[in-house]
């Protein structure tokens, strides 16, 4: 790519010319104070910035609470089709899914433009930000974005307690993935007169079954 | 300086500091921004800490940007993807165009994106024949309108809800349900989904370039920029090379500084990085990656010393958010792509022929964009420094004897105190003679819109021989 594209050579020479002084841009201010307060107790933390930004979190005990927790948000999700990361606990949880829907499995190809809700795993969970960390490995890109529901399924093993923690995560393991992303609540906008609407393009419900580590 | 642009924006300035409605608009919106702002910086322990540490990676990354937009190259290229180095806005347009082109795209899916709006993209693309969908709500409802975006982050917040749903029903009649926001928004959902669906080509800008990663960072909160860059077989990120930072981790200070300084929020909904194609054994994702690296004036930016400054900013839309002009004037009055503080101290350096020498004096100087800019970019001297250049690149005679005059005048007690007396005389009898206010007043420009001195009935000398003493 470089051969054919000489611009490259040029931009970069001027850059290279532009920066040869060394001058810094801004004095080294190096303030070492801490930019965000210790966060005691992550769990606590996550639920609570979960409830602020309108994700649903459902606390269970063991695994027979959370497929009776899937249990019933399937039987709140309009008619239509679902969509599974194709992972053993959604092969077992799946199997509750009425009839009358058609299931379709990430292992399948990605979700349809009608399907209802998807239910992928995740890589993690911040308490700092209330949010989701996902990845392409999680069902696959549209997984978590195209359904007006998402379903995500994982354990208090998995919190971390922040935006750090959870790049950590990121770098270590998902630098082979063509996405991830930080899932902070359903979609929304203020574009309207700075009114907060939730579901603008993505999914307008999120909910969370979040079990307590065995 | 070109009077073009000046003109024009005297005219609009004039034109939307009298519109009560506009105002009344602007006002309320960033009214309630201020309330999510003060309340989102006491999330962090300490938030001037935290712009120090921006300000210091954003430092370094132009320091060595050289070496950094390498290190993004290779990665990018490692995944699969393209890398295209564009010297300006032209060569950017012809690949992304050639590319739609070659591809036999027909549907483009955009997410907001500045840089497009910089280089002029979507005509260039709707000129050869592609249907260009803008995907963000406020980006949306613009292009509906057939304006530019008003606002780096908002770019529809000088409209009410009343004239968005005017617009949706002349313009998307058959998507309509009812008025109220929540039923606009689902009106735009229902349009833009079928783009999302049929588009071949997304086209994304990029918050962030990570060097260590190779992965460019977008954040959104409506999820259009998770769409964009999924459901089309062709994926094109565009973005400035000053957009680069060192590490992923940097990412843990900059997500949450750019959502609180541009909205208040603790973090945007949606923080996505986009590393490449679809990788072997992923369910789905575009089968092209390009990233264009926009140069268009920055390096010559980056090449002075006094303006190298401003590639720092990371466009949260904050310095526009606290400024008294751009709160009286609205954004589409600037008529450049960046609008406000950023916009004046950027756009005449990034384009120096263009004539925007003239927005470096839409200031009042107050310093409210240098303390609200969360990568601590010194705005107030930067737009000393284009107003410098400015009467250097125009010198202005007439203001340039007047201030040779001044200062030779205050440099004697006894000239000083003739120039009192010669101008006292002057004002009583331009005002004598109905001159004071007309168009043959001197001071015209500065007295049409305030009321001139009144002429003091005795002179400070006077006065403090009676009262000094005492």
């Amino acid at each position: 790519m470089a051969g054919s594209n000489p611009q490259r050579e040029r931009i970069l020479a001027r850059v290279r010319a532009a920066t040869a002084d060394n001058v810094p841009t801004t004095a080294p201010a190096a303030s070492k104070a801490p930019i965000f307060a210790e966060i005691p107790d992550p769990l606590e933390r996550f639920l609570r910035e979960c409830a602020a930004n309108l994700t649903e979190v459902i606390c269970t005990r063991d695994s027979m609470e959370s497929a009776a927790a899937c249990d019933r948000v399937l039987q709140s999700l309009p008619p239509g089709e679902l969509f599974f990361q194709d992972t053993p606990v959604f092969r077992s949880w799946a199997s509750h899914v009425d009839s009358a829907r058609t299931v379709r499995w990430s292992s399948g190809g990605p979700p349809s433009e009608s399907t209802q809700a998807t239910f992928t795993l995740a890589h993690g969970f911040v308490a700092q930000t209330g949010s989701i960390l996902s990845s392409s490995l999680c069902g696959g890109r549209g997984a978590s974005i195209v359904a007006p529901c998402h379903v995500v399924f994982g354990t208090t093993e998995q919190v971390v307690a922040d935006i750090d923690a959870a790049l950590q995560i990121a770098n270590h393991d998902l630098l082979s993935a063509s996405y991830v992303g930080l899932i902070s609540g359903s979609s929304r906008t203020a574009d309207i007169e700075k009114i907060l609407v939730q579901g603008a393009h993505g999914p307008l419900r999120v909910v969370v079954i979040l079990q307590a580590a065995s | 300086m070109s009077t073009i642009p000046l003109q024009e924006f005297l005219r609009r300035a004039t034109e939307k500091c009298a519109d009560l409605t506009h105002r009344a608009t602007i006002q309320r919106n960033i009214d309630s921004y201020d309330v999510a702002v003060a309340k989102g910086k006491q999330r962090f322990s300490d938030w001037e800490a935290a712009r120090s540490r921006c300000s210091e990676i954003k430092a370094e990354a132009i320091a060595h940007l050289d070496r950094y937009l390498e290190q993004f190259e290779g990665k990018v290229k490692e995944r699969g993807g393209h890398v295209f180095w564009a010297e300006t806005a032209e060569d950017a347009r012809q690949y992304i165009a050639g590319l739609a082109q070659s591809r036999g795209v027909k549907t483009i899916v955009k997410s907001k994106s500045m840089v497009t709006e910089e280089i002029h993209l979507s005509g260039a693309l709707e000129k050869q024949g592609a249907a260009v969908w803008e995907t963000d709500l406020g980006e949306y409802i613009v292009q509906l309108r057939n304006e530019p975006p008003y606002h780096i982050v908002t770019p529809a917040m000088h409209l009410t809800r009343v004239q968005i749903a005017q617009t949706f029903r002349e313009k998307i009649p058959s998507e309509m349900n009812g008025e109220e926001p929540p039923q606009l928004v689902a009106a735009a959902r229902r349009k833009l989904r079928k783009a999302f669906f049929s588009a071949e080509m997304g086209i994304s800008g990029a918050n962030f370039l990570v060097a260590d990663a190779g992965m460019v960072a977008i954040s959104t909160n409506e999820g259009n920029g998770r769409l964009t860059t999924t459901l089309p077989r062709i994926h094109v990120a565009i973005t400035g090379i000053e957009k680069i930072i060192p590490r992923l981790s940097d990412l843990a200070t900059l997500w949450p500084v750019l959502a609180t300084a541009g909205t208040g929020q603790p973090i945007t909904t949606y923080s996505t990085l986009i590393g490449g194609p679809r990788q072997p054994g992923e369910t789905d994702g575009p089968e092209e990656f390009h990233v264009v690296l926009l140069d268009n004036g920055r390096s010559q930016v980056l090449a002075s010393r006094e303006h190298r400054e401003m590639l720092k900013c990371i466009r949260c839309g904050a310095c526009l958010n606290v400024c008294p002009v751009y709160r009286q004037i609205g954004g589409h009055a600037y008529g450049t792509t960046y609008q406000g503080p950023i916009g004046s101290v950027l756009t005449p350096n990034l384009k120096p022929s263009a004539g925007f020498e003239h927005l470096a004096f839409a200031s009042s100087l107050c310093s409210a964009c240098g303390s609200a800019c969360p990568v601590r970019i010194n705005l107030p001297h930067q737009l000393l420094l284009n107003r410098r250049d400015a009467m250097a690149k125009t010198g202005q005679s007439g203001s340039r004897t007047m201030f040779r005059l001044f200062r030779w005048t205050a440099m004697s007690s006894v000239r000083f105190r003739v120039m009192g007396w010669l101008s006292r005389k002057g004002i009583s009898t331009a005002k004598a003679l109905g001159i004071a206010g007309s168009k043959l007043d001197p001071m015209r420009p500065w007295t049409q819109y305030r009321n001139g001195p009144e002429v003091p009935t005795q002179t400070f000398r006077e006065w403090w021989r009676t009262h000094g003493r005492q």
